[in-house]
């Protein structure tokens, strides 16, 4: 795993909010075409992180990007957010959410058949085809979580960037989505990160795995990183919540 | 300037009322055919970007426009479009950097309008006077030149709609997502703020600084409820908004009704939300 030429590298990375210090000096490297989890407590800095690498917020230190699709360019990016803070009741089908950032003619022209085609195919690889002439605001958190899957998967990453993709999500949805996410990996071959708070779903998914308190306690390959000792120094005294022999947290705990 | 005669000619033959016959009726049908759609396309982002409290603050930048104009002894026009620019720009600057939640610093501008403007037209009652026309707005006294504006400001506004529309429709959904999906969200923020705060301005000559938030809003909100699609929600908001223009133009100047122009058209709207309710909970007494 170390082998791989990097696709994202974190160098010193520090980010202050209103005088609190979020993020301390974090190095860490993302391996090309890994999937790496980034885990730890709550208020570790790993959606700042996350968000400091999608360029939405200031930071110390240097994010490199080395994933370019084409020589010198800058990799294309999918982002799959926790949440969308969206207005239910605003009337945008799941099939005109596909297409707005593809089409210049406006909606108020209805969409371009080419544009059409191209949503549809995506919507089926995350199997949300049948949903196509749908609002947004009515779909249930498992088929919006996949529609936003989809709208990532749009912009052919060379980086997908994913922040607790199962939260909101029932078991069931967040099988499915598990499985989507591991075909669609096998088959596109981008670069994932993810946070996420399951250690079994790391566990099982992760090849690779940045530990985070603020700063990076450990980061490396799953199989070598993930001791007993890693999890206690991230977790500190939150580890009460972590199953390590089953290396679970426990959800009913959790709450 | 150009002449708009055969513009206000060709309105009084398309509506051969005697009422219509009049040169400030058909300027203010004019005047209001062309802000409506604007406040209508406008209106539908305001929604999307909940944005009605930021065009609040611009309509009572109205205050500070007047009392400006005053003290620096120009055309109140310019200052109040000059204002209502610098705050819009302003606000979308302080809220984008500052730590600040967006209503509190809307908040602060806006305070700092209305205070700024009272106090300068506290010190002389005869301004006091004139600023009642903001206040009420007066679209029967639109002038050939201003209609010349509004027509300029609506070819720039419906280009940056036919080309942004989509773009902010992303944007207005998770700022974040389009911005990583490369939409250039702070580009759009910025243009739309400026042609927001100068429609806003324009409307208040029309409508007043009241009801300045109803044209975008009222029409809009209703399209919302009668749209089963983004582009749908764009066409109903055109037709709420113009059908309530030309109505509440028409009632407003009846013998039986002799009502405020621009309170009237905002009536009509409403009167068009209600109907848009109704629509909806029907659809979910089906549905159920």
């Amino acid at each position: 795993m170390n082998d791989q030429p990097a696709a994202i590298v974190f160098d010193n990375v520090s980010v202050t909010m209103d005088g609190v210090r979020i993020l301390e000096s974090v190095n860490a490297t993302v391996p090309k075409g890994s999937t790496t989890a980034i885990i730890g407590p709550n208020g570790a800095g790993k959606t700042t992180l996350l968000l400091a690498l999608l360029g939405q917020i200031p930071h110390g230190g240097t994010i490199r990007l080395l994933d370019g699709g084409s020589p010198g360019g800058r990799p294309r990016i999918g982002y799959v957010p926790q949440h969308l803070d969206f207005d239910r009741g605003t009337p945008v089908t799941v099939m005109e959410s596909m297409v707005m950032g593809l089409q210049r003619m406006p909606l108020w022209f209805g969409t371009a058949r080419s544009f059409r085609q191209k949503a549809r195919a995506v919507l089926a690889e995350v199997r949300v085809d049948q949903l196509a002439d749908r609002q947004l605001g009515v779909l249930s958190g498992g088929e919006l979580q996949r529609v936003l899957l989809a709208l990532a998967i749009e912009q052919d990453p060379d980086i997908l960037i994913l922040d607790e993709p199962a939260s909101g999500v029932d078991v069931a949805g967040e099988d499915l989505l598990c499985e989507l996410l591991e075909n669609l990996h096998r088959r596109r071959g981008f670069t994932q990160v993810m946070v996420n708070h399951d250690m079994s779903n790391v566990l099982a998914h992760a090849s690779h795995v940045i530990c985070l308190n603020r700063r990076v306690i450990a980061s490396g390959p799953v199989t070598t990183t993930l001791t007993d000792e890693t999890l206690a120094r991230t977790f500190g005294i939150h580890l009460g919540l972590v199953d390590v022999s089953t290396c679970r947290i426990n959800p009913r705990r959790k709450a | 300037m150009a002449d708009l005669s055969f513009v206000f000619d060709a309105v009084g033959r398309i509506f051969p009322f005697d009422f219509m016959q009049a040169r400030f009726m058909q300027q203010a049908l004019v005047g209001l055919v062309l802000l409506a759609p604007m406040c209508a396309a406008m209106g539908v982002q305001v929604v999307n970007f909940r944005m009605a409290f930021f065009s609040d603050a611009i309509s009572h930048s109205a205050f500070a426009g007047v009392a400006l104009g005053l003290i620096m002894s120009t055309d109140v026009r310019l200052t109040m479009t000059g204002l209502a620019l610098l705050v819009g720009l302003a606000i979308t600057a302080v809220g984008r950097r500052g730590s600040l939640s967006t209503d509190t610093v809307i908040g602060v501008f806006f305070s700092a309008m209305v205070a700024f403007g009272l106090a300068v037209v506290s010190r002389d009652r005869l301004v006091a006077r004139d600023m009642q026309r903001f206040l009420y707005g007066d679209i029967l006294t639109i002038s050939e030149a201003e209609i010349a504006w509004l027509a300029a400001l609506f070819l720039v506004l419906m280009a940056f709609q036919a080309i942004g529309y989509n773009h902010m429709l992303y944007a207005g959904l998770n700022r974040s997502l389009a911005s990583a999906h490369r939409i250039r969200v702070r580009l759009y923020q910025y243009v739309f703020a400026g042609l927001l705060s100068l429609v806003v301005i324009f409307s208040v000559w029309a409508v007043g600084v009241f009801l300045v938030t109803a044209m975008l809003i009222v029409p809009a909100a209703s399209a919302r409820n009668f749209a089963r699609s983004a582009g749908a929600m764009f066409w109903w908001a055109l037709v709420v908004a113009l059908t309530s223009a030309v109505a509440g133009l028409f009632v407003s100047v009846q013998p039986w009704a002799r009502t405020a122009t621009g309170a009237t058209v905002v009536l009509v709207a409403c009167a068009w939300f209600v109907l848009s309710a109704l629509v909806v909970l029907m659809r979910r007494g089906r549905a159920a």
